[in-house]
């Protein structure tokens, strides 16, 4: 830090948020304010971290699968082993639009290499089609929040701290008034919803981003479900098998109890369960599904939305493009889903997550 | 008194005798195949009690106690596996010739092993399985209940005066009440000067309830779900003799939440070892049932009012070696008294830990440790019956968190406090933070000026200076349970969140090799954390305080009502247009094309489309097969008719031949 200014001020408190504000400094030399919560180790999850999704698009998963050695490599330096780990996550649906998006996720799938297999109609139920993907990566989010922590402060981002102050300015810069010390920020990155949500200029809103009301569940141990993780297509809901007591985290779209009464019609009889928690909370969705990325109204802050799982396993091509190293495949992919863009005949819709 | 070995005897020095119960009325009843000696008035769990079965079970290497908070289910022995029937144990009034078993699995052993516990103190529950207490009516449809314009929760001080202030206002009010008796906590509390008796205060309440047409008084009910408008509980009643149970929904525009305040746990090893008991508890099973186990009785607080339970013994005849107080140098009328009496006090100590003691009849060892501004000195151990814990008092908010309330952490009392308001609902009395008397009967009355749109009362504390009554600290926390130590518990309920451990290393731990502490997720505890499990998490500084309200309000243990009002799922995904969406702009330049393969096969949805059978880059595809119907396949390519073009299945090119335009 300079003491009086600084390059970016990220907002958030994903693992995306974390990875960006820490690649700006470790591996571009910004200096940066790192505004988010730890609270993985105590909150209940508003998403997880997953490097497969419902992607149709096929430069998204090139883009994926070129992003991904080099974030794991990144979080096996960061967290070691304990930080993510590999399963094989199933989407599944019961009806025929998601039956249809899940015959194309999967020959997009097969098509960049990645081992899928279809599931058993006897572990999903009748009626309903699932696809296993083999392999894939989940984070393990209150283990490596605290090692991003750790490494924020070895390249010494600087934490917003209690009693803090961070005024963001519609042009997109900030100034963050710490005691008697004042800091003037460049850009700012509302990195994760609850950060858009809370610092985007109402005024200039992004027509692009619709607010919804998401809730997580997490369930007392009942009967383990056919993967750590599973995902229905038809209503955006996603189950997280525990590692630790055979809970389920359930993280979809709803109100706290009609939510309840999707996940009971869901997981049946046979896994009935009590609540261990429950939260209920806006969520961003692009009206075409896709990611958007870019500064609102095109000089305001940048944001980081809609993304899914799969945003942290992108930090580190966002980080490039945030300091105009992208690659051309890497731009070409991000300037597609600016937050600006029609949502309508949208050229980069994908089928949609918000897990 | 046959097999009642914990049962005090009628003395007229002393008022422990069990208000309760008819000593002239004894009954006998079984369970798992005892017999239960005990008086009418005696629930089902004062009268085990009283036989001297303090010990619900293990779990993992730890014995743990039976108490008010952590007692099983029962069931009638005839009605084995009839859910419907199931009776919680502290709120079942104990019946003569009534015969039940626990519902909870027994540990296992050999037959001799078996035998022998069902003589021991033990009910022998295997605490390991999940769903060892569970309480299956929380699950259980409800039928509708009385109606009401106000709902009362909780038939403390606060709770008698909101509902009479409600029926001076003309509504049908209902007042729900877990305990079998009216009047909360507000026993043990004693006194100040100028006020009626704890006992005189209730009896008045109570009269004026049973006097007015306007207010029904439900006794043995608990409320387990709440949302703004709708209550829902379990209440056990007797009809034509027998303990039933019933799951109610009332529905009320009004509700009062007076659910006063849980008393803490203090943090050491063996902290719910059997013969550990909270204060409160302590004192209404000594009050209400005569109920007291041991001859000798160690208290250890960091709150006053321990010490009344202190001097209640000593009057009974038992033995208080001493009181251990957390704070330095403690000021009360309480403790003036209790000297008077000749017990021992040691202010500035806690307890460290507590292991089981090598007696009959239990006992335990307890290490008292000196701690006063960051100076500990562990100090030598002391072998007692009974020891008696208090760790001040968290407002019970868990209805609140339900509801979608607020509350936030008060750094100064070490509590969760409500915070803000909900729609219909007020929060009365010690839950709203209320500490004396006078300010919870008149929070009581403002709570239903506030939900009927009156002009509020000012509500004030009448406090003692705390020069002369010294405030309640937080909760005792000792330091970080050994390896191999008896578990260190957050609180005393079924939730059995366990504070870690030190992990054992022959490494020092400034090494940068040594094995770290490992890291302690709340997040992933599979059940619900209660209120008090939070206090300790944010005293333990596994949440920050900043943070305590909301995640109090996430992992409450929250159970649906049906037909609450509440807000609809998101709609499904509407069926999709063709081509759907996401394969908007994917081809340049295509269509929805019929294509024919020119051997006969289905063809795959989803299957990529290249211009030749040698191409396989899915970025240089020219088009999707999008849907397949009656044999009858779709594709959005990019083409003209008659085009041959390679569809890619696993392992295969498949020739297809662009037939005609597909116009739907």
């Amino acid at each position: 830090m300079t003491g009086t200014a600084a390059d970016f001020v990220i907002v958030g408190s994903t693992p995306l948020a974390r990875l960006v504000a820490g690649l700006l400094a470790a591996a571009h030399g910004k200096t940066v304010v790192f505004s988010g919560e730890s609270q993985a180790a105590y909150r209940l999850p508003r998403g997880l971290d997953l490097s497969v999704a419902p992607i149709t698009r096929p430069e998204t998963w090139a883009l994926l699968g070129s992003a991904l050695p080099e974030t794991l490599k990144l979080l096996s330096r960061i967290g070691g082993r304990g930080a993510w780990s590999r399963l094989d996550p199933i989407l599944f649906s019961g009806e025929r639009t998601g039956q249809e998006g899940l015959a194309h996720i999967r020959h997009m799938a097969l098509a960049f290499g990645h081992a899928v297999e279809p599931v058993p109609a006897a572990e999903l139920g009748a009626g309903k089609q699932g696809l296993l993907l083999r392999d894939a990566v989940l984070l393990h989010r209150p283990v490596l929040e605290a090692a991003l922590d750790s490494w924020l402060a070895q390249h010494h981002v600087r934490r917003f701290g209690d009693g803090d102050s961070l005024n963001l300015r519609t042009d997109g810069s900030a100034e963050l008034v710490a005691g008697e010390e004042r800091i003037e920020i460049r850009q700012t990155v509302l990195a994760d919803d609850a950060a858009i949500l809370a610092h985007a200029p109402a005024l200039h809103w992004p027509p692009l981003l619709e607010r919804r009301v998401n809730s997580t569940i997490f369930t007392e141990p009942t009967q383990p479900i056919a993967a750590p993780v599973m995902h229905q297509l038809d209503t955006g809901l996603t189950l997280l098998q525990q590692q630790s007591g055979q809970g389920i985290a359930a993280i979809g779209p709803g109100a706290i109890d009609p939510f309840a009464a999707a996940l009971r019609a869901l997981l049946g009889k046979e896994r009935s369960f009590r609540q261990a928690g429950q939260s209920s909370y806006d969520r961003l969705m692009a009206g075409d599904a896709a990611p958007a990325v870019g500064r609102v109204g095109g000089t305001g802050p940048d944001v980081l939305a809609g993304f899914g799982p799969t945003g942290a396993f992108l930090a580190p091509i966002i980080a490039r493009w945030l300091c105009g190293k992208a690659d051309s495949a890497e731009s070409a992919w991000l300037a597609a889903r600016l937050v600006d863009r029609p949502a309508q005949s949208s050229p980069v819709s994908e089928f949609g997550t918000i897990a | 008194m046959k097999g009642q070995p914990d049962r005090l005897g009628r003395d007229e020095r002393h008022h422990l005798q069990g208000s309760a119960i008819d000593r002239n009325k004894p009954l006998t009843f079984r369970l798992d195949g005892r017999d239960i000696h005990g008086f009418t008035g005696d629930t089902v769990l004062s009268a085990v009690l009283a036989a001297g079965i303090d010990t619900i079970g293990q779990r993992g290497d730890a014995t743990l106690a039976l108490s008010m908070r952590h007692a099983p289910t029962i069931t009638p022995a005839a009605l084995i596996g009839d859910t419907q029937r199931i009776l919680p144990m502290e709120r079942t009034p104990a019946t003569d010739g009534a015969d039940y078993v626990t519902t909870a699995r027994k540990l296992g052993g050999n037959p001799l092993d078996r035998w022998l516990r069902r003589r021991g103190r033990s009910l022998s529950l295997d605490l390991d399985r999940p769903d060892a207490l569970a309480r299956p009516w929380l699950n259980s449809p409800a039928q509708d209940g009385p109606e009401a314009d106000l709902v009362v929760i909780g038939a403390g001080v606060a709770g008698l005066s909101a509902a009479l202030a409600a029926a001076s206002q003309g509504l049908r009010v209902v007042v729900v009440e877990a305990a079998p008796f009216p009047g909360g906590r507000l026993g043990l509390f004693g006194t100040q000067e100028g006020e009626e008796t704890p006992d005189g205060a209730v009896a008045r309440l109570a009269n004026a309830i049973a006097r007015s047409d306007a207010i029904t008084l439900l006794l043995g009910a608990e409320v387990f779900a709440l949302r703004p408008g709708a209550v829902r509980l379990h209440q056990v009643e007797v009809l034509d003799g027998t303990p039933t149970g019933r799951v109610i929904d009332i529905r009320a525009p009004h509700i009062v939440l007076a659910t006063g305040a849980l008393e803490r746990l203090p943090l050491f090893p063996g902290n719910r070892l059997p013969g550990v008991v909270g204060a409160h508890e302590a004192f209404e099973l000594a009050q209400l049932y005569g109920v007291w186990h041991g001859g000798s009785a160690l208290v250890a607080t960091s709150s006053s009012p321990a010490y009344r339970i202190a001097m209640l013994a000593a009057d009974a005849g038992i033995t208080v070696p001493r009181i251990i107080d957390s704070r330095p140098r403690p000021q009360s009328r309480f403790i003036e008294f209790s000297r008077a009496y000749g017990i021992t006090h040691a202010p500035g100590t806690i307890i460290a830990a507590v292991a089981p003691g090598s007696g009959k009849r239990g006992g335990l060892i307890a290490t008292p440790q000196l701690s006063v501004d960051g100076y500990t000195r562990t100090e030598p151990s002391l072998t007692t019956e009974r020891l008696i814990v208090c760790g001040g008092w968290q407002p019970d908010l868990t209805l609140w968190h339900m509801a979608g309330g607020e509350s936030a952490w008060n750094p100064t009392s070490a509590r969760l406090e409500p915070r803000g308001g909900l729609p219909g609902i007020a929060v009365a009395g010690s839950a709203a933070g209320w500490l004396s008397r006078s300010a919870c009967l008149a929070s009581g009355e403002d709570a239903v000026d506030a939900l009927l749109g009156r002009p509020r009362q000012s509500v004030q504390e009448q406090l003692i200076d705390p020069i002369y009554e010294t405030p309640d600290a937080a909760a005792p926390v000792g330091d970080t349970p050994a390896e191999g130590s008896p578990p260190a518990y957050l609180d005393s309920s079924w939730r059995y969140v366990e504070r870690p451990r030190r992990t054992a290393s022959r490494w020092p731990a400034w090494l940068p090799f040594a094995p770290k502490p490992a890291g302690w997720s709340l997040a992933d505890t599979p059940q619900p954390l209660d209120i008090a499990d939070i206090a300790a998490g944010v005293q333990l500084g596994a949440i920050p305080a900043a943070s305590a309200g909301i995640v109090a309000q996430e992992r409450v243990a929250m159970v649906v009502i049906e037909g609450a009002p509440s807000a609809p799922v998101t709609a499904a995904r509407a069926a999709g247009p063709m081509p759907p969406p996401y394969l908007t702009g994917r081809y340049a330049g295509a269509s929805l094309w019929s294509i024919v393969p020119e051997e006969k096969r289905v063809l795959d949805v989803g299957a990529l489309i290249y211009a030749d059978a040698d191409e396989a880059d899915p970025l240089r595809a020219i088009g999707v097969v999008v849907r397949v119907s009656g044999g009858n396949a779709v594709a959005l390519v990019a083409g003209r008719q008659g085009q041959v073009v390679s569809v890619r299945e696993p392992g295969r090119a498949i020739s297809v031949t662009l037939t005609a335009a597909f116009l739907g």
